[in-house]
C-alpha cells in the first residue's frame, strides 16, 4: 500500500513479482524498441509538487533531453543483455528551486515503474540550471538512498500526488 | 592454483540459483565464516539462510525489522550456536541467535564427500520448523536514520555499524546480549556505506557517500581515525580487507610489505591502498602524553584494478584463500581479478550474471570441501552460485 498507483503497464522493478529467473529474462529479451517520445509521454503528465501544473508544460521535462543508449558497445559480447541507459535531465523552474530532488525522484520513479527492469534510468539536472545540481545529481544517482525514500510515508504521500495525473496512461 | 598467466579464457560457471529466494529487491548475502550457509537480506524484511550445498533455504529471521534489512553479517567464533546481526532501514540493529545443531549441515556433514547430498535429509519438512527458530536477542539503536552495513570484527567481541547519518558506532558485547556503545564516530560527511573490520588487527574502514574511506583505531581508550584515503571521485559502496598471508606456511611475509585495503566506487573504479610501514616498531603509545598525530598512519594508493564495469561498482570480495577479487555493479556484470607480481589483470567476466538485473553485491564463500564459490545477489532477488 506504500506502493505509487500502478500506472504502469509493465512490472515496477521494485515491487513486481517474477516468479523465476528464466521467466524474467525471457520477458525481457523481447526487446520492444521504446522511443524518446514515449519516455516524454511517460513523465510529461507528473504534476509539480506545489502546483497543479504538469512538469511538460513547465517545461521542466523536454523531449531534447531525454537520451537512450545501449549499456554495452553492440561490438561487446553476444552474452551482453540488452540494457539501455536511459537519462533524463529536467530543467527546474527557478535556480534554486528547493524541490529539484523531489521532481526528480518523482521522475525517476515513474520510469523505474513504467519501464522494464532492462532499463537504467539516471535523472539529471540540465546543467546551469540550478545551483545545487552537483548535490542533486548525487542524490537522485544514489539507488540506495532513493530505496529509502520510496519507504519513506511522507515522502511517498507527496510522490503519490505527483503522480496521480499518470493514472490512465 | 594460482597460475599467473591462463592460456584461455577462464569461465565463471553457474552452479546454482538458491531457492526460494526473495521476490523483492535484495541488498547482500553474507557467507558464514566456516560453514557451507549463507543469509541473504531483502527488502521484504526478512533474512533468509540457506545451504550452500543444497542450494535450499534452511530457516528465516523475520518480524524484527519494519523496514528494509539493507545488511546482515555472521558473528564468527562460534561453536554450537549461530549469531546474526542485521542492519535495517528503520535505523535500528538487529541480534539474533539460533542453535546450530538442527542446522541441516552439521560439522560432520562437511566432511562428507562433494556427491552425497544426502545431508539436508527431510528439508521439506524442516523448514517450517525450522522458521522460528531464530531468536531475537536485542535491539541495538542509536542510528537516526537507515543502517547500511554491519561488521563483526575478529574476535567477535566489537559490532561496527553506520549509517546515513553519518556516523560510525562501535559497540562492544560485555556479555550475554549486554551491548555498550564504546565509539561514535562522526568525522563523515556523507551516509557511511559500508564499515568493515581488518581481519586481525582492531582497524576499522568506513567508507562514504563524502567520497572518502576513513581507517580507525584505538588510542589509549579513545577510537579515532588514524587515516583519510582520498582518491575516488564519487560514493565508495564497499571496503574489503586482504586476507593476511599467514606465515607458518612458510610464504615469505616480505612480498607484500604493509596491510591492504580494496575498495569500489560509484566513479567505476576499484583501488588498492597500502599502508607505509613505519621505520620503527607500531607505536606504542600508551604513555604517550602527546596525542595528537601519534596515531596517524601513512597510507597510499598503491594500484587500480583494470576498468571493467560501465556503472556504479556496488561490492568486492577479496578472497582469503586465491588473493583474487569479484566485483560486480550496476551494470550487471561479476569481473574475477588477478594479481601477478603487483600487478592486476582481468582472470574473468561474465556479463548479465542476473540477466538484466542489477547486481547489488557479490562474495566468496566455502563449500565445505575447501571448494571456494562466487555468491551473487541480484536487485531482483536472485541469488546465484558460480564456480571459477
Amino acid at each position: 500500500s506504500s506502493t505509487v498507483p500502478a500506472c504502469a503497464y509493465s512490472p515496477d522493478p521494485f515491487t513486481s513479482s517474477t516468479s523465476s529467473d528464466e521467466e524474467n529474462s525471457d520477458d525481457d529479451d523481447i526487446v520492444e524498441p521504446i522511443d524518446e517520445q514515449e519516455i516524454y509521454d511517460l513523465i510529461a503528465p507528473i504534476t509539480d509538487p506545489e502546483h497543479p501544473l504538469t512538469l511538460g508544460s513547465l517545461s521542466v521535462v523536454n523531449l531534447p533531453d531525454i537520451h537512450l543508449t545501449p549499456l554495452f558497445p553492440p561490438s561487446s559480447s553476444s552474452t551482453s543483455p540488452p540494457i539501455t541507459v536511459l537519462t533524463v535531465y529536467i530543467t527546474p523552474t527557478i535556480t534554486h528551486c528547493s524541490l529539484a530532488t523531489v521532481i526528480g525522484l518523482g521522475v525517476r520513479v515513474r520510469l523505474e515503474q513504467a519501464l522494464p527492469s532492462r532499463f537504467r534510468v539516471d535523472v539529471r539536472i540540465k546543467e546551469g540550471t540550478h545551483s545545487t545540481a552537483e548535490q542533486v545529481n548525487k542524490q537522485l544517482g544514489d539507488k540506495e538512498r532513493v530505496a529509502a525514500a520510496l519507504e519513506n510515508g511522507t515522502l511517498m504521500g507527496v510522490l503519490r500526488k505527483m503522480l496521480k495525473g499518470c493514472e490512465g496512461t | 592454483m594460482t597460475t599467473s598467466s591462463t592460456a584461455g579464457p577462464v569461465s565463471i560457471t553457474l552452479l546454482s540459483s538458491l531457492a526460494e529466494p526473495s521476490l523483492h529487491h535484495t541488498w547482500l548475502t553474507a557467507a558464514h565464516p566456516t560453514q557451507p550457509l549463507v543469509a541473504t537480506c531483502s527488502s521484504d524484511k526478512c533474512v533468509r539462510v540457506y545451504s550452500l550445498k543444497t542450494s535450499s533455504h534452511l530457516s528465516t529471521i523475520n518480524g524484527g525489522h519494519k523496514r528494509s534489512i539493507r545488511t546482515c553479517a555472521w558473528k564468527p567464533g562460534l561453536k554450537g550456536e549461530n549469531v546474526i546481526a542485521t542492519g535495517s532501514f528503520d535505523a535500528t540493529v538487529g541480534i539474533w541467535r539460533r542453535w546450530d545443531n538442527d542446522l541441516s549441515l552439521r560439522r560432520s556433514d562437511v566432511k562428507m564427500s562433494e556427491e552425497d547430498f544426502t545431508g539436508a535429509n527431510g528439508n521439506g519438512n524442516t523448514d517450517e520448523d525450522d522458521d522460528d527458530e531464530w531468536r531475537f536477542a536485542i535491539v541495538l539503536e542509536g542510528h537516526e536514520s537507515e543502517v547500511k552495513s554491519v561488521s563483526w570484527s575478529a574476535g567477535g567481541n566489537l559490532l561496527a555499524t553506520c549509517s546515513r547519518d553519518k556516523s560510525v558506532w562501535i559497540w562492544e558485547e560485555m556479555g550475554d546480549d549486554d551491548y555498550e556503545t564504546v565509539a561514535v564516530l562522526q568525522e563523515h560527511e556523507g551516509d557511511v556505506k559500508c564499515v568493515s573490520w581488518h581481519p586481525e588487527e582492531l582497524l576499522l574502514a568506513s567508507s562514504s557517500y563524502d567520497d572518502d574511506i576513513r581507517l580507525w583505531r584505538e588510542d589509549v581508550d579513545d577510537w579515532g581515525c588514524v587515516s583519510i584515503l582520498r582518491g575516488h571521485e564519487s560514493t565508495v559502496w564497499a571496503v574489503e580487507w586482504e586476507g593476511v598471508k599467514s606465515t607458518a606456511q612458510g610464504t615469505s611475509s616480505t612480498e607484500n610489505p604493509g596491510i591492504r585495503l580494496a575498495s569500489c566506487s560509484d566513479d567505476q573504479t576499484i583501488r588498492i591502498w597500502r599502508k607505509i610501514p613505519k621505520e620503527k616498531g607500531p607505536p606504542q603509545s600508551k604513555l604517550s602524553i602527546i596525542r595528537s598525530g601519534s596515531i596517524e598512519e601513512e597510507w597510499v594508493e598503491d594500484s587500480q584494478l583494470p576498468r571493467a564495469h560501465v556503472r556504479s561498482i556496488y561490492s568486492i570480495g577479496w578472497s582469503k584463500n586465491t588473493g583474487r577479487i569479484v566485483s560486480t555493479g550496476g551494470d550487471g556484470k561479476i569481473v574475477v581479478y588477478i594479481e601477478d607480481q603487483g600487478s592486476w589483470s582481468v582472470l574473468a567476466e561474465n556479463d548479465g550474471a542476473h540477466g538484466v538485473s542489477e547486481i547489488n553485491h557479490v562474495c566468496w564463500a566455502h563449500m565445505g570441501d575447501n571448494r571456494e564459490v562466487i555468491v551473487s545477489t541480484a536487485e531482483d532477488g536472485s541469488v546465484k552460485v558460480w564456480a571459477i
